[in-house]
């Protein structure tokens, strides 16, 4: 499998593609190679190194693996096969820093790979990769001021930087939002950890203003899981909640059915609500596994979610 | 069958003791579950804590004794879980000051506006009254089973407050349904909005209120403090916690489970006080490193002034039978024979 694979993964439709690229035409991957290559030639003078020509390169070609992955319907091979891959996707960006792209495919690989086999088994290791996750995204944040001190910057000062972001912005802010945000859920025992919220909401809802649709609607979804995972007397807006659950429901069709799995382990849970949380979870395994072919693997990850969320129902309930 | 006389009287000897056998065995047999809610979020230290005690507990009854945790307000708010566990639903929970009114309100003196100046004095005071507390919270069908704190509440504040004056001139939150810090600012002449906490960060968004009450902890993770950029160095309370268990669950224990559960339960007491003294300290750390200015210092606040309002506030909530006036009383001569043996305590140590 292919580098690409995983930098389909999770990406569906919304993921930019790199710069300059084409997608699956070989041909005009081809001619586009021979261009850069030339180019870079040329520019080599002025900076681009041979490893960077090379893993320009390989850019392209990454994305009919990547297609291929986000259609994968066997969990195993997905699982077995990513980290090889996401290494490789790492090495790569030692050759290239500052590719932005490369930044984000990273970043999301990690993050698919963590949130569908790791973090549920295995939390310590899971914080160590969302927060490589959240290095690669920060490493694309624009400008420079805002990458450097967007962990420490006042909050103030913070959304004032956001507020001049724009829809190019929108990558780099919602996978360095989700990783840091995934984080800190799995460091509440550390005060300074939990510090970091409000940094990592802010980035997100300037993402929510800028592109509500994000990567099947992300943006709503974590809003869904940041009102609804807390009791009111913690801040928590059940209201809310619901309705970014919904909003995420309608941009995706109702396809996507990790709206749906997200939306009982977070919200049902937290209300108390046993049916909902029940048939809710109980819709998502008898759904079509094609339901949105180019998402089959997240689709089967959400399934495999919610059959394991029931398990816990007698407990939680 | 023939049986010697030794044998014969061992035989009866058995039979005269094999229902006391099959009824201990059964005893044996029976586990109980408690049914335990806090507000306290999955994953964070405190609920560590408590979920170890599940932990222990289970150990140490061999399996008896199961706790099923409720975090994070799964189970509503505390007026609700307080009502669950009237009617059986659940059978016990972790409360801050705002549901101990509910179970014994005159323990809320431990978290009286502007009474204590540090953590020394309200152990000591603590101690001495919790066989009362324990009593009173017996009689009214809870079990008190450990003590804890949420952590030492300042003021946050938009504009600064340098003096009780300032106060006046600010648009305080009041948590809604709270009759301590009501009458307090009764006392005090002012006129707090009263709010559900749910609407608390909205509000300061609004400017509809410009001061909230809250620990570091509680203010940051709410993130209300973006919205503040002072707080007060003298803290008006320490907020006071407790872990209870309906009488109706306690009572069906054998003894020594009760006694497994209340000595496991006031240590657990003991870690979450400690755990959440030292976040609180992170907190104010990590808050001057956010660049909020710390306001307010002990010398600002007129003791006499202090004084009279909190013997005003007293008054207040003992006539609403909330606080007997006698034991402001005896509080507040059991801190001045504590601040006579060390006279140094500076509010918040």
């Amino acid at each position: 499998m292919h580098n690409a694979a995983i930098i389909r993964f999770f990406n569906g439709k919304f993921l930019p593609e790199p710069r300059g690229w084409r997608r699956r035409n070989p041909g005009v991957s081809l001619l586009y190679c021979f261009v850069l290559v030339s180019v870079c030639s040329v520019a080599a003078l002025g900076g681009c190194s041979i490893k960077q020509m090379g893993v320009r390169a390989s850019l392209p070609m990454m994305e009919d693996g990547m297609e291929a992955m986000n259609r994968e319907s066997d969990l195993d091979l997905a699982r077995e096969a990513m980290p090889a891959n996401l290494k490789m996707l790492e090495g790569m960006t030692y050759s290239d820093p500052d590719n932005d792209a490369l930044r984000i495919y990273a970043a999301q690989g990690f993050h698919g790979y963590t949130f569908a086999f790791v973090e549920s088994g295995d939390p310590e290791r899971a914080k160590g990769l969302y927060d490589r996750c959240r290095e690669h995204a920060a490493a694309a944040l624009k400008p420079d001021a805002l990458r450097q001190g967007y962990e420490s910057m006042p909050l103030d000062e913070l959304q004032s930087r956001l507020a001049k972001s724009g829809q190019s912005d929108v990558p780099a802010l919602f996978w360095t939002a989700t990783c840091w945000a995934k984080w800190i859920n799995l460091n509440l025992d550390d005060v300074e950890s939990v510090s970091q919220l409000g940094r990592a909401a802010a980035m997100m809802e300037r993402v929510l203003e800028l592109d509500e649709t994000y990567f099947y609607a992300g943006p709503n979804i974590f809003f869904g899981v940041y009102y609804g995972a807390r009791s009111p007397m913690l801040g928590g807006d059940f209201t809310k909640s619901e309705q970014h659950f919904d909003r995420a429901r309608e941009l995706t069709g109702g396809k996507m059915l990790m709206v749906d799995v997200i939306e009982a382990q977070f919200l049902d849970r937290q209300r108390l609500d046993q049916d909902a949380f029940h048939n809710r979870l109980v819709s998502v395994i008898d759904a079509p596994d094609d339901l949105l072919p180019e998402a089959t693997l997240i689709n089967l990850i959400a399934k495999q979610q919610a059959a394991s969320l029931l398990e816990q129902e007698q407990e939680w309930f | 069958m023939v049986l010697t006389s030794t044998a014969r009287k061992l035989f009866c000897a058995l039979v005269s003791i094999a229902p006391l056998l099959a009824a201990s065995s059964t005893q044996a047999a029976q586990t109980y579950t408690l049914k335990f809610a806090t507000l306290t979020p999955q994953g964070t230290e405190p609920m560590n804590i408590m979920e170890e005690w599940g932990r222990t507990v289970k150990e140490q009854s061999n399996g008896k004794l199961v706790f099923k945790f409720y975090p994070g307000g799964i189970q509503g708010d505390e007026p609700e879980v307080l009502k669950k566990m009237r009617f059986g639903q659940i059978q016990g929970g972790g409360f801050t000051g705002y549901g101990v009114g509910r179970i014994y309100s005159p323990a809320r003196i431990l978290e009286f506006p502007f009474l204590f100046r540090n953590n020394k004095e309200v152990d000591e005071v603590r101690a001495k009254y919790m066989p009362d507390f324990e009593t009173g919270f017996r009689k009214r069908g809870y079990e008190l089973l450990g003590w804890s704190e949420v952590g030492y509440i300042h003021f946050f504040s938009r504009e600064p407050i340098r003096s009780l004056d300032d106060l006046g001139k600010r648009r305080i939150w009041l948590w809604q349904g709270d009759p301590l810090s009501k009458a307090w600012f009764d006392a005090a002449d002012l006129s707090p909005i009263s709010l559900s906490i749910t609407d608390v960060y909205t509000s300061l968004s609004t400017g509809m209120i410009d001061t909230v009450y809250a620990t570091p902890l509680v203010a940051m993770a709410l993130q209300w403090y973006t919205k503040t950029g002072y707080m007060t160095n003298v803290p008006m309370a320490n907020g006071i916690g407790a872990l209870v268990v309906s009488r109706r669950f306690f009572d069906r224990l054998p003894p020594d489970l009760q006694q497994l559960l209340r000595e496991t339960g006031r240590e657990t007491g003991e870690k979450l006080t400690a755990v959440t003294r030292e976040d609180n300290r992170k907190s104010l750390a990590l808050l001057e490193r956010e660049g909020l200015d710390f306001v307010l210092k002990p010398d600002d606040v007129d003791q006499g002034e202090v004084r009279e309002l909190s013997e005003q506030a007293a008054t207040r909530l003992a006539r609403k039978n909330y606080i007997p006036k006698p034991l402001f009383d005896e509080t507040r001569e059991l801190l001045q024979e504590i601040r006579k043996r060390s006279p140094s305590g500076q509010p918040g140590g």
